[in-house]
């Protein structure tokens, strides 16, 4: 029962990293009709960053700075990604997305080598409640996630800026005729989405040691949770985020770890199926 | 003094010619129709006009600022707002975020932070726009809250134009006002133009495939036929005009089929 717990406590803190990147996959999709397959890389960038500028200051400074120069990228990727002049259909974006993200490895590679980085944890001292091992950072990643959901909604529902990109979203002929630029509103949601996801995967590198080719994995496994809210809620796929974690742990500590790919693989193919059958399809 | 001055306007869409030379003329606080059967180039001129599409010649000038080619934030800022065809109100908003973003869109430029202050600061100045809207339009602060794909079709078309209102417009150019919508609630939308035009002296251009409602609401009128302007003047004097009826107009019931 231990080990149980125990896989559910690692579950929920990898599935809040899910969490973070799915919700970032559907800012981006409800403001600009894209699904960015390079999300992921702004994790991957976001932990080697934090890794090789911790060399030179504390950590928490390097951690600001990899998620500001993260933010940086998403602008760069939003703009070639959105295209520079006219609209580019989503189909379009969705394959320079892919080629960004190939492209991301290779830099990354040449950037930063290929040893797995790691850093020091918030705390050292994990808490033992009922023989079932806590890391403090679990708990950050956790709470992280939880508040980028609200911080979100709120942005999404109750700022002007944020009401521009459901606009954007909902009504793009509109949202132009109101004088909105397109473009405007996709840099700001691929910029805040990739400091988002940059803040989950510095935060996960220290209990998961972070490669510059991880960004797949972790895209899917994002993907796959933002599925679960049609890629239009922010609450369903930090739930979806959760559910993933937890469900993918179980696998990797009963039956085999070479599986957690797969799972997410699964869900999301089922989720897709499911959901194009019904009203809410993709 | 012109308002809106269009110049020998030219549309093409590849090898098609949509609008074929177009000359259109819209005085301050003056209430103008653009007329004509399905795929005349209605759209298209107005379209061009609004920076939606960049003709392929021709002139497009607000209070004599060439906007020929701007994009449509320039021509909101010179002071004409378009209302889409088909309304487009963003719909899990609620209504008055709708309103709000008309006014926020007006000020949005490139530079989203500065854009974003500039709103905040004028916050007293956009309440004040949105009650005077409310207003106009009482129906809307009953609203507000509601997101705005769950009113009925003449509520989505009073958002659609209270959005183009907040930008404090002095054209609303109406993309077929009609389309879709009860006799009866067309009416009413009328009427709330005309005061609108006569109380806050917004100039209106209305382009609709009814031309009933073209002529008793505006003061002239333009035919439109094939990417052409066949006949121009007087809504009156058009109305009179028996082959205005029959070949362009259809039999002239008011109806929508």
């Amino acid at each position: 029962m231990t080990t149980f717990f125990q896989l559910i406590v690692v579950g929920i803190s990898t599935g809040s990293v899910f969490a973070i990147v799915g919700m970032s996959l559907v800012l981006v999709y409800r403001a600009t009709g894209i699904v960015n397959f390079a999300q992921g890389v702004f994790a991957v960038l976001g932990g080697l960053l934090t890794y090789s500028l911790g060399q030179h200051m504390s950590l928490v400074v390097a951690a600001v700075l990899a998620t500001v120069i993260s933010a940086v990228a998403g602008t760069v990727v939003a703009v070639v990604a959105v295209g520079f002049r006219g609209r580019t259909t989503p189909l379009a974006s969705l394959i320079i997305t892919v080629g960004i993200a190939l492209l991301a490895e290779a830099l990354l590679l040449t950037a930063f080598g290929e040893v797995p980085r790691s850093y020091r944890a918030v705390s050292d001292h994990a808490w033992n409640i009922g023989g079932v091992l806590v890391q403090p950072q679990y708990a950050v990643l956790a709470v992280v996630a939880l508040a980028a959901a609200l911080g979100l909604t709120l942005f999404l529902r109750r700022t002007i800026v944020g009401q521009a990109l459901v606009a954007a979203a909902d009504a793009p002929r509109a949202a132009e005729l109101i004088g909105l630029n397109l473009r405007s509103v996709a840099v700001i949601a691929f910029a805040i989405a990739a400091a988002l996801t940059a803040i989950g995967g510095l935060l996960l590198a220290p209990t998961v040691p972070v490669t510059y080719n991880a960004d797949l994995s972790i895209t899917i496994n994002g993907f796959a949770a933002a599925v679960f809210g049609g890629l239009a809620s922010i609450r369903l796929a930090l739930l979806g985020g959760y559910a993933l974690g937890v469900v993918e742990q179980l696998v990797v500590g009963y039956v085999d770890p070479q599986y957690n790919l797969i799972i997410a693989l699964s869900v999301m193919l089922v989720l897709i199926g499911w959901r194009s059958r019904g009203e809410l399809a993709l | 003094m012109t308002l809106l001055d269009v110049r020998d306007l030219v549309v093409r869409y590849g090898e098609a010619v949509a609008v074929d030379g177009v000359s259109l003329e819209v005085d301050e606080r003056e209430r103008v129709a653009l007329i004509g059967p399905n795929g005349a180039g209605k759209s298209s001129v107005l379209n061009a006009a609004c920076g939606v599409i960049r003709p392929a010649s021709g002139r497009v000038r607000i209070e004599g600022h060439d906007v020929t080619g701007a994009t449509p934030a320039a021509v909101v800022r010179r002071g004409v707002s378009q209302v889409p065809e088909g309304r487009h109100v963003f719909a899990t908003l609620p209504v008055e975020a709708n309103l709000l973003l008309g006014a926020y869109g007006r000020l949005f430029s490139l530079e989203v932070v500065s854009s974003t202050l500039t709103y905040l600061r004028s916050r007293t100045e956009v309440r004040q726009r949105l009650d005077r809207v409310y207003d106009l339009l009482p129906q809307l602060r009953e609203l507000r809250a509601r997101p705005a794909g769950r009113t009925s079709g003449g509520q989505q078309q009073m958002v659609a134009i209270g959005r183009a209102l907040m930008a404090a417009p002095r054209l609303l150019a109406i993309d077929e006002l009609s389309l879709g919508l009860a006799p009866l609630l067309v009416q009413q939308l009328a009427e709330f133009l005309v005061r609108l035009n006569e109380e806050e002296g917004v100039a209106i251009l209305l382009v609709d495939q009814s031309a009933s409602l073209a002529f008793s609401l505006c003061q002239r009128a333009y035919v439109l036929e094939t990417g052409r302007v066949t006949l121009e003047g007087a809504s009156r004097d058009i109305e009179g005009r028996t082959e205005v009826r029959s070949a362009y107009l259809g039999s002239d019931t008011g109806d929508q089929a």
